[in-house]
C-alpha cells in the first residue's frame, strides 16, 4: 500500500470540496488586495465568528497544514524548519507552517496562492503548546502585524465554573476592543447576533449530519470527512449553511434509500485522533474487507451548540470548550464521548491513532482503549503513525496490524 | 553541627527513595500531596497542613507506564507515572498539578484514571499580568482552597502567611547559594548543588529550611579552604528538569563550571524569592507571576533577553541546554532564543535526557568539544 494517497469519496457534494477550498482561499487573497484586514487566528474559537460580524478576514495557519499534506508540500517545508533547527519530535503542524512561512510563502508556485500575510496575529494561551508557539513565532515572522495575545482558561469541560466563563468573556471583549482599535471598524451587535445564529445553525446542521452515521449502511464515512473544512472556516456564515444544508439532504436521501458507502457493509469502525492528512486514502483500505469507518472523535471539537440569546457569552464558551474536547485536558469528557459514538453508531472496533505528532489527542487513549473494552466489549487496535508527518507512519506494520485486527473483529461477528 | 555529607546523604535518600519519604509523612499523621511542576502553589497547599512533594522520576528504564502513555512524551512524566505504577506514590494523599504544558495535564488525568488517591485538583493558570488576570488567578485558588477543605484540609490566611514565610526563606537561602556560585565562591560541586536544591523540593519545608540553614553555616565556615569548583570553563545551563546528577558531573569531567542555570529543577524553582502584597493570598500571586518563566508560559523573545542578562550576571560563556526528549515547549525556543543567543556572542549546544539519562561517551564528546571552543 503506498505511504500518500487521496481518498475515494462517494458523496457529491464532498467531491465538491475541491471548489469550496479554492473559493476560501481566493476570498482570503481578495480579501488582502481590497486591504480588508487579514488576521491569522488558531482554529476552534470564538474569533472566527467575531471577525465575520466585523468584515475582517480570518485565517488558519493551522487548517493549512492539511492543505499542504493534500498538494505533497508537508516535506519541503519540514526541511525548511528543521533546517531552523525544530526539532523532527515537535508537532507536524508547528513545522509545517514554520517552514512554510520561513520558505515557499510569497512564492508563485505555492497552490491557492498560499497564506495572504497577516495584518492582524490574535491567539491566545489556552489551547495546546504547539498551537500557542505557532503564533509565537509568527510574532517573529510578520513583525509589523498587530498581536492580541489572549489568556483562556484551561480547564476540562467538567469542571467549568462561573469565573472561568466570566474570565473567557471578559477575554472576547478586550478582543473587540483590540479589533476596534486596530482596523477602526465597529462591532454591530446585531450582526453578531446573526453570526452567531448562523454558527450554531450549522453546529444544529452538523449534528444532524451525524445522526446519519447510525443508519446501517452508513452514508457517510470518514473518508468524507472533508466536508467539515466549512466548519473550520466558515463558521457563522450563509456559506457553511448552504453547504452543510446540502450535504444533509445529500445524506438524508441515501439514508432513506438505503445507499450505503460501500455495498456489503460487514465491519462498523471508528478513528480516535486527527486522520493523516498526506493519506486520506487510509479510509477506504478497510472497505477491501468490508469495514467502513463510521465515525472520529476529532470531528466533535468543530460543533458545539450555542446559547444564541447571548453571542458573546456563547462565543466564550464555545472557545472554552473546543480544545478541551478533544484533548487531554478533558480525558474523562472524551472517553463518554467516544463511549457515546460508539454505542450510537453501532461500531464493531476501534482504530486509535497513537499520534506522534499530537500529544494533547494521544494521551489517554490508553484509558478509553480499556473503557471500550470493559464497558462496550469494544476492540481496539493501535496505530502508529503521525497526522502530518510520512516518515512515522510505516504501511507494512499498519497492515499486518489492521488486517488481524479486521478478521478479528469478523470472526467475533461470526462472518469468518 | 552536622557535616555536608549528612546533608547530603538525607537530601539523597529523599530523592532516591521518594516512597520510603512519603510513607514517613503519612505515618507522622500529614497528607502528602504530590506535584510535577513548579507553576503549583505549594505554599497554600503547606498552609492546609498536608506536605506538598515534588515528584520525582528520575532516570530509569520504563516498563508499565509504556502500556498507559505513548513512548513520545518526555521521561521525567513517564518515569513519575512508572513509580507511581509500581507502588512508590500509594501513599500520597492527593496530587494537585498546574495546568503548565499539555504532558503536565495530560500525565494528570492518566495518574488520575490509574493512581487511586484521594484527592485531584488541577488548577489554571493565567498567562498575563493584569488586574483581571489576577483576579482570575484568586478564584482559582479559591477553588482549590475549598476542595482540599471539602477533604479536611482547612486552609487560614495567617497559615498562608506562615507557609509563605518558610518557603520565601528557603527561597531567599537557596539564592544565597546561587549568588556564592556566580562568585565561584560555593564549596559545593554541580553535582551536590543540584542534589541538594532538588532535595529541598521533595523534602517538608521546615527539615528542609533547617537541613539548609545547617549547610550555610558548614559553608561559611568553610569559605576560607577555597573552591574545588573554580575550574572550567563558565556556562549557564538552560532547560526542563534535570534529575539525574551525573550529567551535571559529566560537565564538570568535561571542563565545564556551571555558574548559572535556568531550569524547573533549579533556579526557575526559587526565583524570585518573594513576592508582595497585603494579603497573603496576593503575595503567593504577584510571586507566582513574576516566575522567572517556563517556555510553556512565556515567549522565545522575552525568554531570551532574560537568559542573556542571567549568562552576564554570573559570567557564563555558553550556554547547554538540557532537554528532556520530547518536551515541546523547550524544544520550540530552541530555534529563536539560540539565534539571540548566538548574536549577542554566546554560543550554546543542545543536548537531550533521554529516559536512562544521556548517552554518556557522546555527550562527553560534545561537551568537551563545546568548552575547548568556547573557553580561553
Ligand atoms: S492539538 Fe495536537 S495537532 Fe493541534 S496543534 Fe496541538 S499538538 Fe498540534
Ligand atoms: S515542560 Fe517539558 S519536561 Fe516539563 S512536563 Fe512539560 S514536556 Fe515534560
Amino acid at each position: 500500500m503506498e505511504k500518500t494517497k487521496k481518498s475515494t469519496k462517494r458523496l457529491a457534494t464532498a467531491k465538491e470540496l475541491n471548489r469550496v477550498v479554492t473559493e476560501f482561499y481566493l476570498e482570503c487573497h481578495q480579501a488582502k488586495a481590497e486591504g480588508k484586514p487579514v488576521g491569522w487566528m488558531p482554529p476552534m474559537n470564538g474569533a472566527i465568528e467575531l471577525f465575520y460580524a466585523m468584515d475582517l478576514q480570518p485565517v488558519f495557519p493551522e487548517n493549512w497544514s492539511p492543505v499542504c499534506a493534500a498538494f505533497g508540500l508537508t516535506p519541503a517545508n519540514f526541511e525548511v524548519a528543521e533546517g531552523m533547527g525544530y526539532s523532527q519530535d515537535l508537532c507536524g503542524y508547528l513545522r509545517n507552517i514554520v517552514g512554510f512561512v520561513h520558505g515557499m510563502m510569497g512564492g508563485d508556485q505555492v497552490p491557492l496562492g498560499g497564506l495572504p500575510e497577516p495584518d492582524l496575529l490574535v491567539y491566545a494561551s489556552g489551547g495546546c503548546i504547539p498551537a500557542m508557539k505557532i503564533f509565537q513565532i509568527m510574532e517573529h515572522r510578520f513583525p509589523n502585524a498587530k498581536v492580541f495575545r489572549g489568556d483562556l482558561p484551561q480547564v476540562a469541560l467538567e469542571h467549568i465554573q462561573p469565573h472561568h466563563v466570566e474570565y473567557a468573556v471578559h477575554q472576547m471583549k478586550q478582543l473587540i476592543e483590540f479589533l476596534t482599535e486596530t482596523t477602526g471598524r465597529k462591532l454591530d451587535y446585531d450582526r453578531l447576533a446573526d453570526v452567531v445564529r448562523l454558527s450554531d445553525e450549522s453546529c444544529a446542521l452538523w449534528d444532524e449530519i451525524c445522526t446519519y452515521r447510525r443508519h446501517v449502511p452508513t452514508p457517510i464515512s470518514a473518508a468524507e470527512i472533508g466536508i467539515m473544512f466549512v466548519l473550520v472556516t466558515r463558521q457563522g456564515t450563509q456559506i457553511a449553511v448552504d453547504f452543510l444544508t446540502k450535504v444533509r439532504d445529500e445524506l438524508k436521501e441515501r439514508a432513506e434509500n438505503g445507499v450505503g458507502i460501500i455495498e456489503d457493509e460487514r465491519l462498523r469502525l471508528f478513528w480516535d485522533n486527527i486522520p493523516l492528512w498526506y493519506n486520506m486514502g487510509l479510509f477506504n483500505y478497510f472497505e477491501k474487507m468490508g469495514a467502513v469507518v463510521v465515525a472520529e472523535t476529532y470531528s466533535a471539537a468543530w460543533s458545539i451548540r450555542m446559547d444564541t440569546s447571548d453571542p458573546l457569552k456563547a462565543l466564550a464558551m464555545k472557545t472554552l470548550k473546543s480544545y478541551p474536547l478533544v484533548s487531554c485536558v478533558s480525558v474523562e469528557t472524551r472517553k463518554e464521548m467516544v463511549l457515546k459514538a460508539c454505542r450510537e453508531y453501532k461500531i464493531d472496533g476501534a482504530l486509535l491513532h497513537s499520534n506522534k505528532s499530537c500529544v494533547p489527542i494521544t494521551l489517554g487513549q490508553a484509558d478509553i482503549k480499556r473503557a471500550l473494552e470493559e464497558e462496550l466489549d469494544i476492540p481496539s487496535v493501535v496505530i502508529d503513525a503521525d497526522h502530518m508527518d510520512d516518515r512515522n507512519f510505516s504501511p507494512a506494520q499498519f497492515q499486518t496490524r489492521v488486517d488481524a485486527f479486521m478478521e478479528m473483529l469478523l470472526e467475533k461477528k461470526g462472518l469468518l | 553541627m552536622s557535616s555536608p555529607t549528612d546533608f547530603m546523604s538525607e537530601f539523597t535518600r529523599a530523592l532516591e527513595h521518594p516512597g520510603e519519604l512519603i510513607d514517613e509523612i503519612s505515618q507522622s499523621g500529614k497528607k502528602a500531596i504530590g506535584y510535577f511542576c513548579t507553576y503549583t502553589p505549594v505554599e497554600l497547599i503547606h498552609a492546609t497542613g498536608a506536605v506538598p512533594v515534588r515528584i520525582s522520576g528520575g532516570p530509569m528504564r520504563i516498563d508499565r507506564a509504556d502500556g498507559l502513555v505513548p513512548s513520545f512524551v518526555c521521561p521525567y512524566m513517564r518515569a513519575g507515572l512508572e513509580r507511581a505504577l509500581s507502588g512508590d506514590y500509594e501513599n500520597l494523599f492527593g496530587l494537585v498539578q498546574g495546568y503548565s504544558c499539555d504532558v503536565a495535564c495530560g500525565m494528570f488525568n492518566v495518574w488520575k484514571g490509574n493512581i487511586p488517591l484521594s484527592f485531584y485538583h488541577i488548577l489554571s493558570l493565567p498567562y498575563g499580568d493584569s488586574s483581571s488576570a489576577k483576579l482570575f488567578f484568586e478564584q482559582e485558588l479559591k477553588n482549590l482552597t475549598e476542595r482540599l477543605a471539602d477533604h479536611g484540609l482547612e486552609f487560614s490566611d495567617t497559615a498562608l502567611s506562615n507557609s509563605l514565610d518558610i518557603y520565601d526563606d528557603i527561597r531567599l537561602t537557596v539564592l544565597w547559594l546561587y549568588d556564592k556560585r556566580y562568585k565561584g565562591e560555593l564549596l559545593l560541586s554541580a553535582g551536590d548543588f543540584y542534589t541538594v536544591i532538588r532535595g529541598v523540593q521533595v523534602t517538608p519545608p521546615e527539615r528542609a529550611e533547617k537541613l539548609l540553614s545547617e549547610l550555610v553555616s558548614s559553608l561559611k565556615a568553610n569559605t576560607e579552604k577555597g573552591s574545588h569548583t573554580q575550574d572550567g570553563t563558565p556556562i549557564l545551563v538552560s532547560g526542563s528538569l534535570v534529575e539525574d546528577r551525573s550529567i551535571f558531573d559529566l560537565i564538570e569531567r568535561s571542563g565545564g563550571r556551571i555558574v548559572a542555570d535556568d531550569l524547573c529543577t533549579g533556579f526557575r524553582y526559587f526565583d524570585p524569592p518573594s513576592g508582595d502584597g497585603k494579603k497573603a493570598v496576593h503575595r503567593l500571586i504577584e510571586r507566582s507571576i513574576a516566575h522567572f518563566p517556563c517556555p510553556s508560559r512565556q515567549l522565545a523573545k522575552t525568554r531570551a533577553p532574560l537568559l542573556l542578562d542571567l549568562a552576564r550576571r554570573s559570567g557564563a560563556r555558553g550556554v547547554v541546554f538540557l532537554i528532556q526528549k520530547f518536551c515541546t515547549p523547550h524544544l520550540t525556543d530552541i530555534p529563536i532564543v539560540g539565534r539571540s543567543l548566538r548574536e549577542e556572542g554566546v554560543p550554546y549546544l543542545v543536548i537531550e535526557i533521554e529516559e536512562t539519562g544521556v548517552m554518556e561517551g557522546q555527550a562527553a564528546t560534545r561537551l568537551q568539544g563545546f568548552f575547548e571552543m568556547i573557553g580561553d
